[in-house]
């Protein structure tokens, strides 16, 4: 029960600090934090089998978010 | 779920709702549609509306990139 307050205030913290941030390359860390704190959480808020699913697809898609939005704010692909 | 919880993820999304109106950044707006996203998951989640969560939690990148296309093309 512990670990789930500890991941939801490291994911408040990060929340706060990502929108107060004003560089967008400092955002992104913190969008990142903010991401795996959430899958941690949805891992231990509901004891049933298919929560590691959810949880291991939130992962998936919230890198992919992170990677695309990375990768576009850097330049993208150079041609 | 737990009072504590409850307030803090619906802080989240509240917060990632409010900057993505105010931001005009169109990265950052961006981004706090994923902490939007973020703050929401987890009351699925605790519903126990798993196939649900899965369902948004890979359909809400695909609609990032789509909004991603449309920023770049504006700025080159």
């Amino acid at each position: 029960m512990i670990a789930l307050y500890v991941v939801a205030a490291i994911a408040v913290f990060a929340a706060i600090r990502a929108i107060i941030e004003k560089n967008t390359g400092r955002k992104l860390p913190y969008a990142n934090v903010l991401n795996f704190a959430v899958a941690g959480a949805l891992v231990l808020l509901l004891d049933h089998p298919l929560s590691l699913v959810a949880a291991a697809a939130y992962f998936v898609g919230s890198t992919l978010e992170s990677n695309a939005i990375a990768s576009t704010y850097a330049g993208g692909v150079k041609r | 779920m737990i009072a504590g919880l409850e307030v803090a993820f619906g802080l989240i999304a509240l917060a990632g709702a409010v900057s993505a109106a105010l931001i005009r950044d169109s990265y950052g707006k961006l981004i706090s549609l994923g902490i939007l996203v973020a703050g929401v998951l987890p009351f699925i989640v605790d519903r126990g509306y798993l196939d649900v969560a899965v369902t948004v939690s890979l359909i809400a990148p695909i609609a990032t990139i789509f909004v991603l296309m449309v920023a770049r093309r504006e700025e080159s």
